[in-house]
């Protein structure tokens, strides 16, 4: 499989009052064509911040460090270009058009002073030639799509006059007007409830797979992941600690992290279950451990984890997993 | 299931709680029906799980229990004494026995007292646990019992993580050793790996103290996990009430079937493959719900009397169901 966005080595800072905060460090990932990529951690883990990263759309208090991102053959390091105009003129081209976010709240997304059927047509007039008449057919088409009742009349509408499902409903059109060949969505269904939750997910289900786009799901919610992901990378204190096939991470975890969360969501399909939670809270990411960031919370934390970053230990071509565990007894093996 | 032999500790008897809307002041007035016509009893030492989406009335429900909000009809009992009807001494004897849990740890807390003293302050209001010096003893008891340390009771709210501070609203519901705590969303501003955290807690904290739980949450998993008998609302009406399991696997009401199959299951194998019953549409508003069943706008399975006519909850083999044709078991 030919990869889409390749990640490397990539670290994101956040200067703050209290000092620097080490968001994201070193993270390396791929997304191939096609393919679903959920990526999941708790608050805090620097999940978002990754993905925010790689589109540019950092706060101004941060930046990446360190790390090179390609996209398509496009090259969006921003250090790379000494030219802070070249680098936004080239962001400015790919999002919304190549690569497009859904983000988790709807209504700080949409600009609530214009009508939703304009802002459907601003990546369209920004992206493509096309015709105000054009473009209007094609608003309503995307609305159709993504099953909005009456589109023509509903064009006209501010984003307050519809309702929180809608509104992502509309998000998600936005982010697909182009047919991006990459969509990052930030927890899109965490706003809402349940049975729309599971609406909006078959929606950006059927949509990506008809239109053939890459998806990358940022969540903490590991049932979400199980339904849609083809691969999932875990992360933790800023750090991916184990990456898989969504059967390699559910039924072979290998990180004492990934196995702690899996046993502390509960199954409902199967009864009577104890829940096992992780012990302690995340780590300070104001002065993150010099080794592992779990060590203060796994039960089986030896000497070197608190002192040194453990590398990678490869269990097949996409399961990897960084924990000294793994590497001891790859090296035991060895012997 | 703890229901047979004991008597109810609560009962709610045709409860409405309804909010006057007026969209002008010469408009006609309107009533927001956040709960309609709701009837269930919460027995001694069991945990009742309320489920439901945003605005079918759970949270107003569990608020009006506590007397935040009143009702517009029907009764409220607690030990069989009308809740509504207490006055004096009465109603603060009531409001020590009876406590409850926010839903936002960072709301709850005020952000000027130190934990200790958020603690403490139950006791200072009711004159409990002697003197100040039994009191600071009590605290420092309670801050072992939810796993706090004792050097935490001079800290401000701030200085905790979304876990530890739904912590100390949980030693602050203790504080005066209720028998009936109302847990509204308890867990859903908090992260998985804290969640069963606070869910392990309070389940030993039950098994402790015999404490009876209203838990009231919009994850059906964790319901499911905390609950012995669990109640589905939609709309502001009761839809079905079931032992907690037997609900899960054989739900008879359509839309408990809908709102199950809505549930994230975290296991590929089966998330990927399992039938979903995705439900059209969204939610009416509670301004003006649709005639008949509340839920037949949206319900597969809707004849022309659910159009019609309101389905009151009735007896099948053991469940409760609000439906003029639920699902066999």
């Amino acid at each position: 499989m030919r990869s889409l966005l390749d990640v490397r080595h990539m670290s994101v800072d956040f200067t703050t009052d209290q000092g620097i905060v080490h968001a994201v460090r070193d993270v390396s990932f791929q997304v191939g064509e096609h393919e679903v990529l959920g990526i999941v951690g708790e608050s805090g883990s620097g999940k978002s911040q990754t993905m925010y990263s790689v589109m540019g759309l950092l706060a101004r208090n941060g930046h990446m460090c360190e790390g090179e991102i390609t996209f398509n053959g496009h090259d969006l390091t921003r250090s790379h270009y000494a030219n802070r105009q070249d680098y936004r003129k080239m962001m400015w081209d790919l999002r919304g058009n190549e690569i497009s976010m859904i983000f988790q709240d709807p209504m700080t997304f949409l600009n609530p002073v214009l009508p939703v059927g304009k802002q459907l047509m601003e990546p369209l007039f920004n992206h493509m030639k096309i015709s105000r008449a054009e473009a209007r057919a094609k608003a309503i088409e995307l609305m159709a799509q993504v099953g909005i009742p009456s589109p023509e009349k509903r064009l006209r509408q501010y984003p307050h006059e519809f309702s929180g499902g809608m509104r992502q409903r509309i998000i998600i059109a936005i982010a697909l007007a182009c047919s991006p060949k990459l969509i990052i969505a930030d927890e899109p269904t965490t706003a809402l409830d349940v049975t729309i939750q599971a609406q909006v997910l078959e929606l950006i289900q059927e949509m990506t797979q008809k239109a053939g786009s890459s998806v990358i799901m940022i969540t903490h919610d590991l049932g979400m992941v199980a339904r849609i992901c083809d691969r999932i990378a875990i992360m933790y204190g800023g750090k991916i600690v184990e990456t898989g096939s969504d059967e390699e991470i559910f039924y072979e975890p290998k990180h004492p992290y990934t196995k702690g969360l899996l046993s502390c969501v509960h199954n409902p399909e199967k009864d009577e279950e104890e829940l096992h939670p992780i012990p302690g809270s995340p780590p300070d990411l104001l002065k993150p451990p010099a080794g592992c960031p779990f060590v203060d919370r796994c039960e089986q934390a030896m000497r070197i984890c608190k002192v040194r970053m453990p590398g990678e230990t490869e269990y097949s071509k996409t399961h990897r997993c960084a924990c000294w565990l793994g590497e001891r007894l790859r090296r035991e093996a060895v012997k | 299931m703890k229901s047979g032999d004991a008597k109810p500790i609560l009962q709610i008897d045709h409860l409405k709680v309804w909010f006057e809307a007026r969209n002008g002041l010469f408009q006609k007035k309107q009533y927001i029906k956040a709960v309609d016509d709701v009837s269930f009893d919460v027995y001694r030492g069991e945990t009742f799980g309320l489920v439901g989406e945003s605005g079918c009335g759970k949270s107003t429900l569990g608020r009006t229990i506590v007397r935040i909000n009143h009702p517009t009809a029907g009764e409220i009992r607690y030990d069989g004494v009308s809740v509504m009807s207490l006055k004096g001494e009465d109603e603060k004897a009531f409001r020590k026995r009876v406590q409850m849990i926010f839903q936002d740890p960072y709301a709850s807390l005020n952000p000027r007292m130190t934990a200790g003293e958020i603690i403490r302050e139950p006791m200072i209001v009711h004159g409990t646990h002697g003197s100040a010096k039994e009191q600071e003893s009590r605290v420092a008891e309670l801050l072992e019992t939810v796993g706090l340390k004792p050097d935490h009771i001079r800290r401000y709210p701030h200085e905790f993580s979304g876990g530890q501070r739904q912590r100390i609203s949980i030693a602050r519901t203790l504080a005066l050793d209720p028998e009936f705590i109302i847990c509204d969303e308890p867990i859903s501003a908090l992260d998985v790996s804290i969640q069963a955290q606070v869910i392990n807690l309070l389940k030993q904290i039950q098994e402790q103290l015999g404490i009876s739980y209203l838990f009231i949450a919009h994850d059906m998993s964790m319901v499911k996990h905390i609950s012995d008998r669990i109640g589905v609302m939609y709309l502001g009406h009761m839809m079905e009430i079931g032992e907690s399991n037997d609900l899960y696997h054989h739900p008879m009401h359509p839309y408990t079937k809908a709102l199950l199959s809505a549930v994230p299951i975290p296991d590929p194998r089966i998330a990927k493959t399992r039938q979903r019953v995705l439900l059209e549409g969204e939610i009416p508003s509670p301004l003006n719900p649709p005639g008949g069943c509340p839920f037949s706008t949206r319900c597969v399975r809707a004849t022309e009397i659910c159009r019609k006519e309101c389905p009151v909850l009735r007896d099948v083999g053991g469940r409760l169901v609000a439906c003029h044709e639920p699902e066999e078991r």
